[in-house]
């Protein structure tokens, strides 16, 4: 039995629609990245799988039973489901009575409290936080005491908005390695939205690519193996297969490391078509050899020595015209690039 | 000059005696308007809570109407009330003109609307990710409420304050409803009305000090309470 089926939901916003999902079937027990750019709509999904908002169009079954959008049945779906948010926020008082709080409305006795509080505390390793004052933790030290406040509950599907974001490296690895652990462990569903192709990404056993509040079957579109040729001066040379150089920070990737995967975000890749100098990053010249529409978007494969997909919006699309052999200088700003490696 | 040193100097000794006549109009004054500011708190704070957290048709027309009875006379509340309560009208027979009940009635007319748009206020400027995290942690809408009350608590008691301020400093009602009689609906500020007549300033100046404290210590936890909002708010 699926977790979730989604069924031709929308979500409208007055007249801007945020979300339009044709079908999205989610497996239990499974790790999945929500992926896509800004204003793409992964906070609008997480907020309906999560049942905090309300879908304007659609049928929405949730481990097989259909989801009736009325307040005291939502309120019998969010007993199973925790979102954790972008930036969480903390309740008054202690850590512990933060963790407490969701323990206390499902009327869990005092002396289970105690206990799964003392473990979740322990697994985020935050004992020693338990009697500060909440509000007054570093925003590492809130996500993970929010991360806490939710597993305590033992969800069936535990949601994250963005759960590194505005976190040190250190905090993430720590997030990291829970969420990890509670899904391997204790077979918990995860869903997660992320901006980039990050280290997340290997954690993920499923990628959802969110575009324009539509799924999209581009998930593993601007991937690429590279290897790294030379460093100096804060800079390396990486190769693509073939005759294709990009010259990029490298403080992207440890010393060391030769092998990698790239990511280029083909929203974040700029068309010139004109002699423009854009400043940082790379310029790669080629030919176009694919023209399609995507929500609302239009998608250009370049012929670059390595083939790249980027992202028009349509009124810049109608400006420019281009058509299937045109020659193209392709931007990639340094934000474009992630890297994923072992 | 003369005047106003004698009358400063009297009233102290006379507060410093303790006087019983004194003491009795300061307490018919607190408990009029802590009665007053208790029952209007038990009606203005659910109401600007769900005014607050409810989307209806009207609802704009409703804030424009409690902050324009922010605004209202206490000598109108005083002459609406009356129309009710006197001898001939429709509560006549509960005898309630000229008691502390009467005055009660008033007051309340008058601060409901202090409450209920400084509650509204306290909690709309309150972080929507509270109520979020709240049901999403399993809490119920009542659960949520509390939760929200709960964040909201120095804004919702500088709304209070505020309230207590208003009637305890206010004289059309009491005089309209109470009637100023002595030892039972004369208050600080109906007090101070007729000694300014009887042209006797010293009971008045000692009222008056007395008021004042009352005013330094309510707008000390006033502004307190509204410190306490601005930094939960950030």
């Amino acid at each position: 039995m699926n977790l979730y089926e989604l069924n031709n939901v929308t979500r409208t916003h007055g007249d801007r629609t945020v979300l339009n999902i044709d079908s999205l079937s989610i497996i239990p027990g499974k790790i999945y990245s929500l992926i896509g750019p800004n204003g793409a709509g992964k906070t609008s999904l997480l907020k309906l799988l999560s049942f905090l908002d309300v879908p304007t169009g659609g049928t929405i079954n949730f481990m097989g039973r259909p989801v009736v959008f009325s307040d005291r049945n939502l309120y019998s779906f969010r007993r199973d489901v925790v979102l954790l948010d972008q930036n969480p926020i903390m309740f008054s008082g202690s850590v512990w009575s933060n963790i407490e709080f969701g323990l206390k409305v499902r009327k869990v006795s005092s002396a289970a409290r105690k206990k799964r509080i003392e473990e979740v505390l322990e697994l985020v390793g935050m004992e020693r936080f338990a009697h500060y004052e909440a509000q007054g933790l570093s925003g590492g030290e809130t996500k993970r005491v929010a991360l806490a406040r939710a597993l305590v509950l033992e969800p069936k599907v535990l949601l994250c908005d963005e759960p590194t974001a505005n976190v040190d490296n250190e905090n993430q690895e720590i997030i990291l390695e829970i969420i990890k652990k509670v899904n391997r462990v204790d077979d918990r569903s995860i869903i997660f939205s992320t901006h980039y192709l990050s280290q997340w990404q290997r954690l993920a056993d499923h990628t959802l690519l969110l575009q324009n509040g539509a799924l999209s079957d581009l998930v593993n579109e601007n991937i690429f193996k590279v290897t790294v040729t030379g460093r100096s001066a804060g800079e390396m040379i990486c190769q693509f297969s073939g005759q294709t150089y990009m010259s990029l920070p490298s403080h992207l990737l440890p010393d060391g490391v030769v092998r990698a995967k790239i990511h280029v975000d083909p929203f974040r890749v700029a068309c010139l078509f004109d002699a423009e100098n854009p400043g940082d990053g790379n310029i790669l010249t080629g030919h176009i050899v694919e023209l399609s529409q995507q929500s609302g978007n239009v998608r250009l494969l370049v012929d670059a020595g390595i083939k790249l997909g980027v992202y028009l919006v349509m009124a810049k699309y109608h400006h420019l015209r281009p058509g299937i052999g045109d020659r193209v200088r392709l931007h990639i700003p340094h934000e474009a690039v992630t890297f994923t490696y072992r | 000059m003369d005047l106003l040193f004698d009358s400063v100097s009297s009233a102290f000794i006379l507060l410093l005696s303790f006087d019983r006549e004194l003491l009795e109009i300061v307490l018919v004054s607190l408990n009029v308007s802590f009665a007053a500011t208790i029952i209007a708190s038990v009606i203005g704070i659910p109401s600007g809570f769900l005014i607050a957290h409810s989307t209806f048709a009207g609802k704009r027309i409703v804030l424009t109407m409690l902050n324009t009875l922010l605004a209202l006379p206490t000598v109108v509340i005083g002459l609406l009330v009356y129309s009710f309560v006197s001898r001939r009208a429709i509560l006549g027979p509960l005898d309630l003109l000229y008691t502390q009940k009467a005055i009660v009635i008033g007051q309340v007319i008058l601060i409901i609307p202090v409450i209920t748009t400084l509650t509204i206020a306290a909690i709309s400027r309150l972080d929507q990710r509270y109520r979020m995290t709240a049901l999403t942690l399993g809490a119920n809408r009542v659960q949520m409420a509390v939760v929200i009350m709960k964040e909201a608590k120095y804004g919702i008691c500088a709304a209070v304050i505020a309230a207590f301020g208003r009637v305890i400093a206010e004289v059309g009602i009491s005089m309209m409803l109470g009637g100023n009689v002595k030892g039972f609906t004369r208050t600080m500020t109906t007090a101070m009305a007729l000694e300014y007549d009887k042209g006797e300033f010293v009971l008045a100046v000692a009222l008056g000090i007395t008021l004042m404290t009352f005013a330094l210590v309510i707008n000390a936890l006033f502004h307190f309470f509204q410190g306490r909002t601005h930094s939960e708010s950030v």
